[in-house]
């Protein structure tokens, strides 16, 4: 916590501390899964069905998770983390999501070189003969590598490429 | 002694026909190249050249395989230590050390430390194999339901020695590890398990694109954003050899990784990727310094990466002398020399002596190629690093995606891995450790399996966990790891509180 | 050499262009809906490779495994029916819609999604016992099961599996109760036999062989119809009285949808097919003979097995209710 100096004490130790909240976030996440295990038999000690261990391990991510919120006094307050490359990550996560989405409608090659394309000439702001260079030449070579050279079934567009 | 002197000169002479040798390296190498692309591990690896084999000789098409097994295990290490991307589950502890190290600009002797530890595992993993594989055979068979549990049992129990971390943080991500292992179809019953309808999770999620999305994207995530874009390396050669006081450091992990990882490797089952986990963990105990682990302790390489290497070669134990598959690598070389004709089974060794010794016989020459392959590599690798972030990044994540779509030519597994990149970045933010996760998700089927298999051999008493001495001595010595991982707590009461809650003292 | 082999197929494969008439006129895929190396791998990989022989086209295997054979099923079922995706599946094919009816599940695909082509190889399973336990013909287990009811134990390859279902006919039949032990695949339930962890198991020929030559497993008696060419000593459940057959089978299978004439290519490619001498060598070496029936009987065969199945499945019902 580099800026010490600059929010008052009092506010530091009464805002939000970052373990009470990914504590409290655990507990939903047990709970929800609880609920989602009632749909399965749960059995008996000695025959456990389908729900017995998940609602047992359920149950301890939910205390867990309180014990994590109720010892979270002294950890670090939520507004102490930075998000600075938060954007970033958010667009990576889309880029990649869209680049799978494409994967099997226009096939490798073009979906991976539009991807490259994208990150090394939108993203890093690079020069446009290296940016396509290494695009189209990634999206070719890994593509020769894996799916001719090793045989795995890479899609294709629906221009065959 | 004698007899066994000549069967294996026998092997030699075999191991280096020309074509054999010829092809024992080539595995290696594009086992090696396998194992590089992140996300493609050795299963991937040698399905996808299994094919190739059928029109080869049967020993040469398992001189093959498992050239490109021990070859993707090898270049399994190098993208966990220079990208933070596992290749497999066995090199996710690999990630948490070796990755450190690179940050530490000790990429170099990472890797140099991680192939002459893989060397000498795989070693002592084919003498072993060669001295006792039908002795060891029968024993590991005596592994049933119960005594898999208490061998998960004590898995579970590295846990505490994992991570320097809230020890409730852990324990957090253990379970919810163990969770994910939930889903899919349960085997004991059929019910499909937090699927959410879509038939592709019947059969869980995979180890590897859990760990790649953990580990290797959540980096990327938190990496790329940074104002300053992450030092490029110019490494110079004298940093990529290990200093004397890290192969001093090394030599204890590497034996005691060995020895750990051929022992849990012959147990027929899929318990060897608990190998390099338990190696780890045990490292971190046995330390002086346990704090430096996490933060690029090369014991934290030696060990797991000696475990996962002898354990690789364990496998094969059962596999040549009883002929079951331990695994799904086993299984897949068992139908490569299969559809030759060859059946695998108990009378292997008698009825097809070339094949057995010269197996073994490639073993040697193909961890030595392993060894001679990768250590000049080391320099090559290293300079990977030279790349600037802004071209690397891209092209990790698409060889990320590519490999998580080829494991089984579907988009699920890449769509399982962005989900897992997303909350690995949320988790690392909220400074939870992913090691466990991983641990978690490997453990959660197997021991959940042994544990329901084990009652319904017992009719529903628990009995059957103290009437067989194996599993009653592994009980035991499980007990008494988690007594020695809970001393600290109970004894140094006066700041349990930091045990319990954060670990983290104020000076660190 | 097959690597080259291979390698220019692929090559092949991107330079062929698609706007012809005749089919096939570009390759077609076989969905193998198990993992390299499985029985449906083995029999797809010999059968893709003379099909290519005969329709002069690459055929090229894509394994889509997962939930015992419900995700490639599912693929094949709901591919573009033109001929150029076709299924190699397993017998289980016709059991996953039961289970999925049990559970009440949104089906994966339902068995009228596809069409039957020819089956390839029909493999009867058989009752092996460890080798200390004191019984050499089926009467004597049931004697011994009666006299310990439900203390004898079973493993299997899974629930609703290929090994499950048998054995489940056999103590329906004999009116038994025994302990189930499911694994995770074929390999580890012999695994727990041969460890002595269960008492007996159904395995297919294949799978056994090597331990029964070498001791370490009994055989008892076979689900076959009739007596299995390398088990001559090994009587039937027909023989000993019992009314139970049990196949484990491979065969090809189509969309629904696809025209008439591409099946009939299909069909007549298949039939050659299984009578190249390449293709019946490579079958004997993994021991699971050729055992071929075209369309019409095949799709006779696979409504017979689909009846007899899931009445098994509802005998079993939902387990741990």
């Amino acid at each position: 916590m580099a800026e010490s100096s600059e929010p008052p004490q009092q506010e530091v130790s009464s805002s939000l501390k970052s373990d009470r909240v990914s504590g409290l976030v655990l507990l939903v996440l047990a709970g929800w899964i609880v609920w989602l295990n009632s749909e399965f038999p749960l059995g008996t000690l000695a025959d456990p069905g389908p729900g017995y261990v998940p609602l047992l391990l359920a149950l301890g991510l939910g205390v867990i998770g309180l014990l994590v919120a109720f010892f979270g006094g002294d950890s670090e307050p939520l507004r102490a983390i930075r998000w600075t490359e938060a954007r970033r990550a958010v667009v990576i996560l889309i880029a990649c999501a869209v680049l799978t989405f494409a994967l099997e409608r226009i096939g490798y090659r073009l979906s991976v070189f539009a991807f490259l394309v994208f990150f090394l000439g939108v993203v890093e702001r690079k020069k446009p003969v290296p940016m396509l260079l290494v695009s189209a030449g990634f999206s070719i070579v890994s593509f020769h590598v894996v799916a001719v050279m090793l045989g795995v079934p890479l899609p294709r567009g629906p221009w065959g490429f | 002694m004698v007899e066994t002197f000549n069967s294996l000169m026998m092997g030699f002479a075999v191991a280096f026909e020309p074509r054999v040798f010829m092809y024992a390296v080539a595995g290696c190498v594009i086992g090696t190249l396998v194992g590089m692309l992140p996300g493609l591990g050795p299963l991937a690896g040698i399905s996808l050249l299994l094919p190739a084999t059928f029109g080869l000789d049967p020993i040469i098409a398992i001189v093959l395989l498992a050239g490109v097994y021990y070859g993707a295990m090898y270049g399994g290490s190098t993208t966990s230590i220079l990208m933070r991307i596992p290749g497999e589950a066995a090199s996710v502890m690999t990630c948490v050390d070796g990755y450190a190290m690179t940050q530490n600009g000790r990429a170099g002797p990472a890797l140099a430390i991680a192939a002459i530890g893989s060397f000498f595992a795989g070693t002592v993993g084919v003498i072993g194999l060669m001295l006792m594989a039908p002795t060891l055979a029968s024993f590991a068979l005596r592994f049933g339901p119960p005594e898999y549990t208490a061998l998960l049992l004590m898995g579970l129990f590295v846990l505490a020695y994992m991570s320097g971390g809230s020890m409730l943080k852990t324990l957090a991500m253990a379970i919810f590890g163990l969770l994910l292992g939930m889903i899919g179809i349960d085997v004991m019953t059929g019910y499909t398990r937090f699927s959410f309808g879509l038939v592709e999770l019947g059969d869980g999620v995979g180890i590897v694109p859990v760990a790649v999305g953990l580990f290797g994207i959540s980096e990327i995530l938190i990496a790329a954003g940074q104002a300053e874009p992450p030092k490029v390396q110019r490494p110079k050669l004298r940093e990529l050899i290990p200093s004397r006081e890290e192969f001093r450091l090394s030599v204890g992990p590497i034996i005691r990784g060995s020895l750990l990882g051929f022992a849990i490797g012959i147990i027929p089952g899929s318990a060897h990727v608990i190998s390099s986990f338990v190696s780890y963990g045990v490292e971190r105990r046995l330390s002086k310094h346990p704090e430096r682990f996490g933060k690029g302790a090369i014991e934290g390489v030696a060990g797991p990466e000696s475990a996962n290497n002898s354990a690789a070669t364990g496998a094969f134990v059962p596999m040549l002398a009883l002929g079951i598959p331990t695994g799904p690598v086993t299984a897949v070389m068992i139908a490569a020399i299969m559809v030759h004709g060859i059946l695998p089974g108990p009378m292997l060794i008698e009825q097809q002596p070339e094949l057995f010794w010269g197996f073994v016989a490639s073993m040697y020459v193909g961890n030595l190629v392993l060894l001679i392959l990768n250590l000049p590599m080391v320099g090559l690798f290293v300079n990977l690093l030279r790349i600037p972030y802004a071209y690397l990044y891209p092209c990790i994540l698409a060889f990320c995606i590519l490999g998580g779509y080829s494991v089984s030519n579907s988009v699920t597994d890449v769509w399982i891995m962005l989900g897992m990149g997303a909350i690995g970045y949320l988790l690392r933010k909220f400074s939870f450790d992913l090691a466990p996760v991983a641990l978690g998700l490997v453990l959660g089927p197997m021991l959940e399996l042994s544990l329901r298999q084990s009652l319904a051999l017992s009719g529903g008493t628990y009995a059957i966990f103290l009437q067989r001495p194996i599993a009653l001595t592994m009980f035991v010595l499980a007990l008494l790891l988690l007594a020695l991982a809970l001393k600290p707590v109970m004894f140094k009461s006066k700041d349990w509180r930091s045990n319990v809650g954060l670990e983290d003292p104020p000076g660190s | 050499m097959n690597i080259r082999y291979l390698m220019s197929v692929m090559l092949l494969a991107c330079g062929v262009a698609q706007a012809q008439d005749v089919f096939p006129s570009r390759s077609i895929t076989m969905i193998v809906p198990f993992p390299p190396g499985g029985v449906a791998d083995v029999t797809g990989r010999p059968t893709a490779a003379a099909l290519e022989k005969v329709l002069k086209q690459p055929v090229g295997v894509a394994n889509r495994p997962g939930a015992g054979g419900a995700v490639g099923n599912a693929a094949a079922a709901n591919a573009k029916p033109d001929g150029y995706t076709v299924l190699m599946a397993l017998s289980s094919i016709t059991v996953i819609p039961e289970a999925d009816k049990l559970f009440n599940r949104k089906p994966a695909y339902t068995l009228d999604q596809l069409a039957p082509i020819a089956l390839i190889s029909a493999d009867p399973m058989i009752l092996v016992v460890h080798p200390s336990l004191p019984v050499r013909t089926v009467k004597e287990v049931i004697a011994l099961a009666r006299k310990q009811p439900g203390e004898l134990s079973y493993s299997s390859s899974g629930v609703y599996g290929a090994l499950h279902m048998p054995m489940e006919m056999f103590l329906h039949a004999a009116k038994l109760k025994m302990r189930h032990v499911p694994t995770t695949g074929g390999g580890p339930a012999i695994t727990q036999l041969l460890g002595g962890h269960v008492t007996m198991t159904a395995g297919g020929p294949a799978a056994i062989t090597s331990h029964v030559k070498a001791g370490k497993l009994r055989t008892i008696v076979t689900w076959g119809a009739e007596r299995h060419p390398n088990y001559k000593d090994v009587p039937t459940f027909k023989e000993q009285g019992m009314d139970i057959v049990y196949y484990i089978w491979a065969g090809m299978f189509v969309p629904v949808a696809t025209p008439e004439p591409v099946v009939k290519v299909l069909r007549d490619a298949v039939r050659q097919a299984v009578s190249d001498s390449d293709f019946k060598g490579q079958m004997a070496k993994v021991n699971s003979p050729v055992n071929y029936l075209d369309a019409p009987d095949f799709a006779k065969y696979v409504d017979t097995d689909a009846k007899r199945l899931a009445a098994v499945v509802k005998v079993v019902g939902k387990i741990g209710n």
